[in-house]
């Protein structure tokens, strides 16, 4: 009997420990979890940050978060797309449009304090130029001497005039960077930062990035306490953390399915941004059979945009009917002469070339299976039903991973194939030049060489008059779309989707988010 | 004692043999598929030739390839996994340093769920030996044998995460919460700061990841627990305590006590089986640890990267597996060394 007594005694005492220490833990757990009421936004990405230091970055999402943490001489307004004064108040052209001098605003500093003079914006551009990283040509390539005048005058002076200058100074090989970034070294996991409206407060590479307002910053407060960036290592993880609540706004890039499933549900608001992304097929020209002129314009001839648009990307993209995208000015719709899937023409053309339905034209048609997403696949099998539905080409697919891919590419191996595009600067010379001037051959292949468009893009690089050189490329435009050494497909649209609590959001017209406008609501 | 040592120490040698195999099929591999990593870390972007070609000097890629394998070779023999061939000085000793932690941490758990669960579901079938319910216990040995992984996990994110919200879909902790790193064992580190919101929260994430590792692996454990346990149960010895009145629990205690020992001897085998598993359940849930670096490097063919990783996979397979044997040898007096 008593030792049944002892027992019970022993069982309460164990049953009250256990209770108590459910309390305190549960207690504990409330007070720990009260704390986080700071505004915090959380950002989902499938992409990757290669380097945290601009000397070396040539990346399109490490440029967005460069844009946020760095500052420029001058930078685009998200309201009216123009290039407007960042940490310059106002800048002077001299000689032509060969010496530009900035003068900077006094009230700058970097996270730690440290005032950000003109000096650092020497030497962090002298550093790009010493350290030739990457994106190290969109200074070297222009740039051919640059000074402090004083604390807060730089001069920069040009081999060449460049008429675009200015766009190529909003970009992050230009920004000012921290004292502590090394002067010869690239510094990948860098966390010193810039001038920009946030500090770094921790990086822990492909799993977070997480920032805070910079204290010194000179410009409007950030609406958020802290932004944590999560990456991603598919579309479909990201959209299973949104639809978890895991995070406020999936950047990119979601699936065109998922967008399309997400649009549906009220719970999320979908964002649409004309974006300036293309996608486009690229031509061997310097070989047969698609050195004859005939072949290159009989494929324009048979594609059908809309179809692609609509099938492959569920109307997430636009019809793109030339190398300039829609929206940046001097666009032409010159490839429009050709119609879509206007299946007579081609087959005239090719009737012109000596092609018959017993003598088929054969074409390889490469693409790389992951590099653009699930789509691709499907972007080359709709590409290769339209081309045969002439009846009198035939088509082979064949597909190689990214890194072969671009290796082929480069030494000129693949027929045709199929690539992308994201600015580097925003002027339509991005668009023109690394394509068709003959030097790009470097990198596309083609083996396309014209001296009038050499010409032509040299002069318009010159020219100060943006009217003037509106009238250049325009031209460009139409030898683009007569000798088609490419073949514009679509312009991509871009897609922000965010939980219904995210009330403000902003994106530059570089396409980067701008993560101080993010505000959530609770 | 000295037979035992010096089987110790041959056995302890047979490691270098095989992560020296495994280094050279893989340096052989990377080299013969094409494609370069400087190249494809770039893509579209213009780059001028004499950047590239710098560029490719600089991390030793123009050199002869005998030259390359040895250079490498000689690195790791000195603990150092070289410089990310794509990212500008970045460490890989460092990277697989702070990758490790989240292996061990999702393949603990993992490990733990299948046991208990292959313990769980074998003893029930053995115990109820040609029922209805020891059919269903042995197809679900079956299937969750072949289930693959992705698929599973998938499933269980869609259900837990997705509708219900339960769970969250992927990553080791929510963004927002601040957490002080020791061991990187978040369970482990927010236990040892006393910050037990993170420990819920790192708990929560491991739930979906660990249960599907578990699930996966414990067909194996269902198919061994039961045949062991059911020869057991039908041993002399068992008769022996029935016979003597003893409740039909403990007996089944002793049985179990008893058929665990070639188990325990499978668990080890099941290591390398298991950081298998690990690559994908984290490329599945995002989670960042070996595996998915692992896959992450394949996609950019970061050489040193991809090498390193599989050299510290080889190295951790081959010291567990050495453990398990110097424990079996210990143990079972029929093991002759």
């Amino acid at each position: 009997m008593a030792s049944k007594r002892r027992g019970v005694g022993k069982g309460a005492l164990v049953a009250a420990i256990v209770i108590i220490l459910i309390i305190v833990v549960g207690a504990v757990y409330m007070m720990q979890g009260q704390k986080k009421a700071e505004k915090v936004v959380v950002i989902g990405v499938t992409d990757k940050i290669t380097d945290l230091d601009p000397a070396n970055a040539y990346d399109f999402f490490t440029w967005e978060v460069l844009s946020n943490v760095m500052a420029g001489l001058v930078k685009y307004d998200p309201d009216t797309g123009k290039i407007v004064g960042d940490l310059a108040t106002n800048w002077e052209v001299q000689e032509g449009g060969k010496v530009w001098i900035f003068h900077l605003r006094k009230d700058a500093k970097f996270a730690d304090g440290t005032p950000c003079k003109a000096q650092d914006v020497v030497r962090s551009v002298k550093r790009v130029m010493k350290i030739q990283g990457d994106p190290s040509w969109l200074v070297t390539d222009f740039v051919d001497d640059v000074q402090a005048v004083d604390d807060y005058t730089v001069k920069f002076i040009l081999k060449t005039p460049a008429s675009y200058f200015l766009a190529l100074v909003a970009t992050p090989p230009y920004y000012p960077v921290h004292p502590n970034y090394p002067d010869d070294k690239i510094a990948s996991d860098a966390t010193w930062g810039g001038c920009g409206p946030y500090m770094i407060k921790e990086w822990v590479r492909d799993e977070k990035l997480v920032l805070v307002p910079n204290p010194h910053y000179y410009g409007e407060k950030p609406k958020n306490d802290k932004v944590v960036i999560t990456f991603y290592s598919s579309a479909n993880a990201l959209k299973n953390a949104l639809e978890s609540g895991q995070v406020d706004v999936a950047w990119r890039t979601l699936n065109p399915e998922d967008i399309k499933d997400l649009k549906s549900k009220p719970n999320f608001k979908v964002i649409e941004v004309p974006g300036l992304y293309i996608r486009y097929v690229v031509i061997k020209t310097d070989a047969p059979p698609t050195d004859n002129v005939l072949v290159r314009r009989a494929l324009a001839a048979a594609v059908d945009r809309n179809e692609i648009a609509q099938t492959v990307f569920k109307g997430t993209v636009e019809p793109l009917y030339s190398m300039v995208p829609k929206g940046l000015w001097s666009h032409i719709d010159a490839f429009k002469k050709y119609g879509d899937g206007n299946i007579d023409l081609a087959k005239q053309l090719l009737q012109q070339a000596g092609y018959s339905e017993d003598n088929k034209l054969h074409i390889e048609l490469w693409y790389t299976p992951t590099h653009y997403g699930d789509t691709e696949a499907q972007l080359a099998a709709i590409l290769k039903e339209q081309w045969e539905r002439t009846g009198m080409i035939t088509v082979d697919v064949k597909s190689s991973e990214w890194s072969q891919y671009v290796d082929q590419l480069r030494s000129g191996q693949m027929m045709v194939s199929l690539l992308g595009w994201y600015p580097d600067y925003l002027d339509p010379d991005d668009y023109l030049t690394p394509f068709l001037a003959s030097s790009a051959n470097g990198w596309t292949g083609t083996g396309y060489s014209n001296p009038k468009v050499d010409q032509l893009l040299k002069q318009a690089q010159t020219l100060t008059d943006q009217n003037e050189r509106a009238q250049i490329y325009k031209q460009v435009q139409e030898i683009l779309a007569d000798d088609v050494p490419y073949i514009p497909l679509i312009q991509g649209k871009l897609y922000v989707v965010t939980s219904e609590n995210v009330e403000s959001l902003k994106i530059s017209p570089l396409m980067f988010l701008l993560y101080d406008t993010i505000q959530v609501k609770g | 004692m000295g037979r035992l040592l010096r089987y110790v120490v041959v056995r302890a040698l047979l490691i270098i043999p095989t992560i020296l195999i495994l280094y050279t099929l893989i340096f052989i591999i990377l080299r013969v598929i094409p494609g370069n990593p400087i190249l494809s870390a770039l893509g579209t972007h213009y780059v001028p030739p004499e950047i590239l070609k710098e560029k490719m000097h600089r991390l030793g890629l123009d050199k002869p390839l005998y030259v390359q394998y040895f250079d490498y070779l000689w690195r790791v023999l000195h603990g150092d996994f070289g410089e990310s061939m794509v990212i500008e000085g970045r460490s890989i000793t460092h990277d697989l340093a702070y990758r490790i932690p989240a292996t061990i941490e999702l393949t603990v758990w993992g490990f733990t769920v299948s046991v208990l669960l292959g313990i769980l579901t074998g003893t029930i079938a053995a115990v109820k030996r040609g029922s209805r319910i020891d059919y269903a216990m042995r197809v679900y040995g079956i299937v969750a044998y072949t289930l693959f992984i992705p698929w599973l996990g998938s499933l269980l994110i869609l259900l837990f995460s997705v509708y219900l919200g339960w769970l969250p879909s992927g990553g080791r902790l929510d963004p927002s919460i601040d957490l002080d790193r020791i061991t990187g064992i978040y369970t482990l580190d927010s236990l040892i700061t006393g910050n037990i919101y993170a420990f819920v929260n790192a708990l929560k994430h491991l739930v979906l990841p660990s249960i599907t590792l578990g699930i996966v692996l414990s067909g194996a454990y269902t198919r061994l627990v039961r045949s062991n346990l059911s020869d057991i149960l039908q041993a002399d010895f068992i008769r022996a305590y029935r016979s003597r009145g003893l409740p039909e629990n403990k007996v089944l205690l002793y049985a179990l006590r008893n058929a665990m020992i070639p188990i325990v001897t499978y668990m080890g085998l099941q290591l390398a089986i298991l950081l298998g598993g690990a690559v994908l359940t984290e490329t599945t849930y995002s989670w960042p640890g070996l595996g998915s670096y692992l896959f992450e490097k394949i996609q950019y063919r970061d050489y040193s990267a991809i090498q390193g990783t599989i050299v510290v996979f080889a190295f951790i397979v081959g010291v567990v597996s050495l453990i398990v044997d110097i424990i079996y040898a210990l143990v079972d007096p029929r093991i002759r060394y």
